[in-house]
């Protein structure tokens, strides 16, 4: 091991990557059984996407007695369109009660509803959800960024490293122990950017628990600068399956301009209301009834009329609610509905377009953005990571790697139910926790310094590249590649394109100019970021490509939307430095067609009488809807909050509808 | 360039320990463009400086990390207009590591351990809205700006030491315990030794002169310090001024 001063050693039980919800909740759950954890966290300790997010969090039996395990566990796995793993929904569904108690014994303190003694939840059955079973909470996201913060720094067996960069998890070479050698987890490296040194970290397991890819799109999307696809990266290096990786949730109605506000959510399509409607730059009405509409309809109107040259100027399209406005009874509760329904959004799209367009009587620029990867490392559900090495059906274990949160794949699949990532954290979090620390209670292991020495050589080196290439512009240029090819529109022509783009980036990035600086070295930090990007962007291209029908977050512009006769099928990626990257179809059971079929008819139907409303005199309409919007607001007309990225806020989606 | 195409900053940069002052021109996108200090640095990185350190999160006033001193006085970088002119500097009450970026985590661990609630409790107890009030906190340090306790501190080290002294921020997160109804009254005891052992007094003596401002408009003053001091020291604050 060369060049020491630069290099420091470090020994735990469990390390935990990201200091989010995850990984507080990982961490409670190694800390109470006494084991030693150190955090790693590149950003400022719990500053993720829990604390940024709307705080509405799915708490099974907290609004009806009958939300029995098997009703929650169904409805997650129907909405994921089969793709969802069985025993992993059950988890949720059977933890869920029991993570939020946990949440709240660390201070997380909801309204009561002093009849039941329970959580108040949020709405009256209201979509998506098929119980009333979402929990809201003051200061929405904050209330849990204190949370983690405190959980973290409850324990004296925690140490927490921020701003530091967890570089590759290091698998045994060496070890003498097990005939499989090279799957087992030994410790990791990173770079702590404050002192500007390598970290060996000997530790028999790691937990990733560092989010999402959303910053793939940067500027589009409403999430977390950091999210990088770190998790999907270090997991794919490590020999891990990646499943379902083209499934990104995408919001139709994010914010196109200005540029300060770029990305940023301005409404769901439940804001459209009654007699919103999409229009291209010609004036033309491109999606009606968008209240009505699932966010991958709105998203592939939008995304169409940008492909045929109708787009917005900044690469969206309109969302028109002027009619919702002007009608003579009914406007004055619209006005209501939207400001209320989704006040953070409304607050976003008020600020960045002004006045007129906050009073709903000019059309909005909107475009979809990033928002959750449903798709991530394929885990069991105790949060254990997989490879497949021969039989796809039967994966064999990474030992002591585990991921949880929106690193974890398997929960979701084709779409997330609202307010569900919450407890999807605090479920496997914990979970993932308490699997490693078992683990790491049990299994003896010889640390061997050679098996670092790979690693650390090839950091090491990077300090002083000499290259010519710019890490930041070839970042820059990448995220708009990756807008174009893997955003919310994709086909197999833009599939093929950028994965020819990623290899000509790949040599690129070998010729990048790395200056020799160690303190905070931000070249270095976006080159590490940048690898992680281009690892799992590649991923969700292959995995798009292995998707031959239309179905999730996203539109396939040259196939077909997947019909219920379809088989389901989740995808799979690995990686393998010698092979490279294989993705291979993993069969999932089908829901039984009669649940399915009637789940189809009543979407129709749906939509068919929201139509002829359109279409009714305006006098006789403005009436109906006037009810309609007394019903919502209810006696005392306030507004019921609707969670972005819920089934309420896209009631399209959803398989229960109240309006 | 026209010189209404854009407007010239000064960024004060922090580089092998000391500040270095760069002037640029951040090219405006609309011709009525009036940019928020995140906007001016992500475009001198890509135009310009293309290792330059700062931080940013979700752009939207929500996460807390990305305050800097506009003007010498600290900001949220991804909500601060700024002008032709204007200074943009790194935080001045935390030590600097590089460019913008500050050493934060002094201050949280500083306040490792305090939190011993038993958790043997009816949970289906309501908080009231003091509470709540505090939870909007974004922990940007803004605060940190005017507090005589912080300043105390050796700010010019980084290594991952506790800070000695409060600061609004750590009191806030005591007070917020303090407030939290299923705290038992023991622990209260506890609560308020720590606030003593992170310098409460100091603010005793310099109430009146206290001048320090919540990023996203909590009132420090009346919501946190006074209703410590009260608990802690028993005398009334006299004069209240917001």
């Amino acid at each position: 091991m060369k060049n020491t001063t630069n290099i420091d050693i470090l020994e735990c039980d469990v390390i935990v990557v990201g200091s989010g919800g995850t990984g507080s909740q990982a961490v409670q759950a190694v800390a109470e059984e006494g084991l030693n954890v150190i955090v790693i966290s590149k950003d400022p300790m719990s500053s993720s996407d829990t604390k940024i997010c709307e705080g509405v969090m799915t708490v099974r039996e907290s609004g009806d007695i009958k939300d029995t395990e098997s009703v929650l566990s169904e409805n997650i796995k129907l909405a994921g369109a089969d793709l969802p793993d069985e025993k992993i929904t059950s988890a949720f569904a059977k933890d869920s009660k029991e993570a939020y108690d946990r949440l709240r014994m660390n201070g997380l303190r909801p309204s009561i509803n002093k009849d039941t003694e329970k959580p108040k939840t949020l709405a009256i059955a209201m979509g998506g959800h098929n119980k009333s079973r979402s929990v809201g909470h003051k200061n929405s996201g904050l209330a849990f960024g204190h949370n983690i913060w405190d959980t973290i720094i409850k324990y004296k067996n925690v140490k927490y490293i921020e701003d530091c960069w967890f570089l590759e998890i290091i698998k045994s070479d060496n070890n003498k122990l097990s005939n499989d050698n090279k799957n087992i987890v030994v410790g990791g490296l990173a770079y702590d950017a404050c002192r500007g040194k390598l970290l060996i970290i000997k530790s028999k397991t790691v937990i990733l628990a560092s989010g999402g890819l959303s910053t793939l799109f940067f500027p589009k999307t409403d999430t977390m600068r950091g999210n990088t696809g770190d998790s999907y990266a270090l997991a794919i290096r490590a020999g891990a399956d990646l499943l379902d990786m083209e499934q990104i949730q995408f919001l139709p109605f994010c914010l196109a301009s200005p540029p300060s506000y770029e990305g940023l959510l301005a409404g769901e399509p439940a804001t459209a209301s009654f007699l919103g409607v999409l229009r291209d730059n010609n004036n033309k009405i491109i999606l009606d009834s968008v209240y009505l509409r699932t966010r991958a309809e709105c998203s592939e109107a939008i995304m169409r009329a940008v492909e045929d040259g109708r787009g917005s100027p900044n690469g969206g399209a309109y969302l028109d609610m002027t009619a919702n406005k002007l009608a003579p009874k009914s406007g004055e509760y619209f006005m209501k509905y939207l400001k209320g329904a989704l006040p953070s959004a409304y607050n976003n799209a008020r600020q960045a377009l002004g006045k007129k367009a906050g009073n709903a009587e000019e059309p909005w620029e909107i475009r979809p953005g990033a928002h959750y990867s449903m798709g991530g490392v394929r885990v069991d559900e105790y949060a254990k990571a997989f490879k497949t090495s021969k039989d796809i059906n039967n994966p064999e274990e990474i030992k002591g790697l585990y991921a949880a949160g929106q690193a974890m794949g398997g929960l979701f699949g084709a779409n997330r139910l609202g307010s569900t990532s919450l407890t999807e954290l605090a479920v496997f979090g914990y979970r993932a926790g308490k699997s490693a620390a078992d683990y790491a209670k049990k299994e003896k292991i010889t640390f061997d310094d050679r098996d670092f020495d790979e690693s650390i050589k090839y950091y090491d080196n990077l300090f002083g590249s000499n290259g010519v290439e710019k890490i930041y512009k070839l970042k820059l240029e990448f995220q708009k590649e990756c807008w174009n090819n893997i955003g919310p529109a994709r086909s197999e022509k833009k599939l093929k394109k950028i994965i020819t783009y990623i290899e000509k980036l790949e040599k690129k990035v070998k010729n990048v100019k790395i200056n020799l600086e160690r303190k905070w070295n931000q070249q270095f930090i976006d080159y590490i970021e940048l690898k992680n990007m281009i690892y799992t962007a590649k991923s969700v291209a292959l995995a798009s490509l292995k998707r031959d029908k239309s179905v999730g977050g996203h539109v396939r512009l040259d196939r077909r939307a997947s019909s219920i006769f379809s088989k389901p099928y989740s995808t799979v990626v690995n990686f393998d430095s010698r092979l490279g990257f294989k993705v291979t179809k993993l069969p999932r059971t089908r829901t039984e067609f009669k649940r399915l079929i009637i789940y189809k008819i009543n979407e129709k139907s749906r939509l068919l009488k929201a139509r002829i409303l359109r279409y009714l005199p305006l006098n006789i309409r403005d009436s109906i809807i006037e009810k309609k919007y007394k019903k919502i607001l209810g006696e005392n007309k306030k507004v019921i909050k609707i969670e972005p990225g819920s089934s309420a806020a896209a009631p399209g989606e959803s398989q229960n509808i109240t309006y | 360039m026209e010189k209404d195409e854009f407007i010239t900053l000064k960024l004060e940069l922090f580089r092998d320990n000391k500040k270095k002052y760069v002037e640029y021109n951040y090219i405006k996108r609309d011709f009525d463009e009036r940019p928020m200090a995140l906007d001016v640095l992500l475009q001198a990185q890509e135009n310009e400086i293309d290792d330059l350190a700062f931080r940013y999160g979700c752009r939207a006033r929500n996460c807390g990390v990305c305050t800097i001193d506009v003007n010498d006085k600290p900001r949220l970088a991804c909500r601060a207009r700024v002008k032709d002119g204007d200074k943009i500097s790194p935080i001045a009450t935390l030590p600097k590591i590089k460019d913008f970026v500050v050493k934060r985590d002094g201050i949280s661990r500083q306040m490792q351990g305090y939190n011993n609630i038993s958790i043997k409790n009816n949970l289906n107890v309501e908080a009231d809205h003091s509470y709540h009030n505090l939870t909007s906190c974004i922990e940007c340090y803004a605060c940190l700006d005017g507090c005589p306790l912080h300043k105390k501190n050796n700010l010019e080290e980084i290594n991952n030491n506790p800070y000695t002294y409060g600061n609004p921020f750590s009191f806030l997160k005591l007070q917020r315990l303090y407030l939290d109804p299923l705290t038992p009254e023991k622990e209260k005891e506890t609560i308020i030794e720590k606030a003593k052992s992170l310098g409460l007094e100091t603010y005793k003596k310099e109430y009146n002169n206290l001048k320090i401002k919540c990023g996203v408009g909590i009132n420090l003053k009346d919501e946190v310090i006074k209703p410590l001091l009260k608990v802690a020291f028993g005398d009334q604050i006299e004069k209240k001024n917001k």
